[in-house]
């Protein structure tokens, strides 16, 4: 509990000024029980050391409608993060932000900033594609190309320029997403013929297959059954020893079983707990926390 | 409020406890009775009343684990059925401790000891496992840590009469004008027999406050 700490909010004058005011966090406002002010968020400082990504008062807006308030948070590297809250709290927005996938909206309006093991993932110079080499996404749907299952893993080690030994590539690929044994001998098979539970591994395959660093999960086991499910779930908790691995998920207990840090979004894209997984599901600091994860909300 | 069900469930098993520790606390105030009144028939009556907190304490625990296993809970709930789940197993423990106590009340023949008030030390008891529920069914921290102080007064009650009771003992022994000694013996073993026992009751209930207090405020201050 000692390394929670209040993060104030900033009356977020939404301009991504470089320079926040240093440190408008101060350390003596550590959160003891019983003492939370609800409306303040109660955020873990993750060391910038320790993080590969941070953003810092990230507010996006789809027209009128705020999608997030002012999140600041770093994400550890190599664990698993949760993103939990009901819907339409900005979870997915958030994990869109991460790898600029939200560029694609023309309504988005975004401030604050996002970096990326030190560096503005949207400042001018960067190539969006490049990034996403870098910090992958699996969708909800799984959606794999209608190609062969080699070529789905390969594509983009091929769109990359690869010119290294691409079988072995994509056979480590498909073995880190749990998927070579069942596919070895129909590699040259469409992946559209494999169920829905061996498609999101592959569609996993082929984002690890450029080897990034972060790997972005939009509900990633919702459309599958309990069994497709559970090995989604065991090859996300392997995936963490290589990757950085954050999931959005409606499923709470989903987040509980496989997740390292939880972070909590209500209403009104609101960042409001960010800590450890067991802290959030036994204890957690904020009020209206414990009212959604109890279903007391939401 | 959604999971209306839960919530409900919740409930019943909060008033569940709290019905099991009335039932408790009202058979080792029976035991108390029967000792003071060397009422073997009364004693008789908790012994076999101890049937109704078993069966009460195995419906319990089935609902706890239906909980856990149905409803996932998390956060206060949790520590709220993790709470509960380790406070009927005290609960049950006092009600097997009076069962003792009912058994000694019919075979105890002399007053050798009036200095050891028994009852003394079986109210202090009473209260502590009252204080504990109160604490639960209020969920005040402050009444957790008052149980924890009631205990020491119980243990220093406890430890002061059993002193007495092997000084004079040892006494007895010196001057040999006991001529009854092996009746006197059996009563002396029950006698110490009762203050340890009594003595547990007061421990019990110091785990149910210190699991009171964890569930409160996921504090583990009185836990050992």
């Amino acid at each position: 509990m000692s390394d929670s700490y209040h993060i104030q909010e900033t009356d977020a004058d939404s301009s991504s000024s470089p320079d926040p005011t240093p440190d408008d966090s101060s350390t003596d406002d550590t959160v003891r029980p019983g003492e939370t002010d609800d409306l303040v968020p109660t955020i873990e400082d993750v060391p910038e050391s320790q993080s590969v990504i941070r953003s810092e008062d990230l507010t996006v807006h789809y027209g009128d409608e705020q999608a997030l308030q002012s999140v600041t948070v770093g994400i550890p590297e190599r664990e698993v993060t949760a993103i939990i809250g009901p819907s339409g709290c900005g979870k997915s927005t958030y994990l869109r932000c991460l790898n600029r996938m939200n560029d694609m909206i023309d309504a988005a309006k975004i401030s604050g900033t996002v970096r990326f093991r030190g560096t503005d993932i949207y400042a001018e110079d960067i190539d969006p594609v490049a990034l996403r080499r870098k910090i992958g996404m699996v969708f909800q749907k799984p959606n794999p190309f209608p190609k062969s299952i080699y070529d789905n893993v390969a594509y983009g080690l091929k769109i990359q320029g690869f010119e290294g030994d691409m079988d072995a590539r994509v056979e480590e690929a498909l073995r880190n997403a749990a998927l070579w044994d069942e596919v070895k001998d129909q590699l040259d098979s469409s992946g559209l013929d494999l169920s829905g539970g061996q498609q999101q591994r592959l569609c996993i395959a082929r984002a690890i297959a450029p080897d990034p660093e972060v790997v972005l999960m939009d509900e990633p086991a919702s459309a599958l059954d309990p069994v497709a499910t559970a090995k989604v779930e065991d090859l996300i908790a392997d995936l963490s020893e290589q990757y950085t691995v954050i999931i959005v998920t409606h499923n709470m207990q989903q987040a509980a079983r496989i997740s390292d840090k939880t972070a909590v979004f209500l209403t009104g894209g609101q960042l409001v707990e960010f800590g450890n997984t067991d802290q959030i599901f036994e204890n957690p600091e904020n009020q209206r926390v414990e009212d959604y994860i109890t279903g007391k909300f939401g | 409020m959604v999971r209306k069900e839960y919530q409900t469930k919740l409930d019943e098993l909060r008033d569940d406890v709290l019905y099991m520790s009335e039932v408790v606390a009202e058979r080792l105030r029976l035991a108390l009775d029967a000792l003071e009144q060397q009422d073997g028939d009364l004693g008789e009556e908790v012994i076999t009343g101890d049937a109704e907190v078993n069966e009460l304490y195995l419906d319990l625990e089935q609902d706890c684990i239906d909980l856990i296993a149905l409803q996932q809970p998390v956060a206060g709930d949790l520590r709220f059925i993790a709470a509960s789940f380790k406070i009927i197993t005290d609960l049950e423990r006092i009600a097997d401790l009076a069962t003792n106590l009912g058994g000694y009340a019919g075979e105890a023949h002399q007053e050798l000891y009036p200095d050891v008030d028994i009852q003394r030390i079986g109210d202090a008891t009473l209260e502590m496992l009252e204080t504990a529920m109160n604490a639960y069914r209020e969920e005040t921290a402050e009444a957790c840590y008052a149980v924890s102080e009631m205990d020491d007064e119980v243990d220093e009650l406890c430890e002061a009469a059993s002193e007495l009771v092997v000084r004079d003992l040892i006494q007895r022994d010196q001057l040999g004008s006991d001529e009854d000694i092996e009746g006197t013996m059996r009563d002396v073993s029950r006698l110490l027999l009762t203050i340890r026992d009594l003595e547990r009751v007061g421990d019990h209930g110091v785990n149910i406050a210190a699991r009171s207090l964890y569930m409160i405020e996921n504090n583990d201050d009185l836990l050992y």
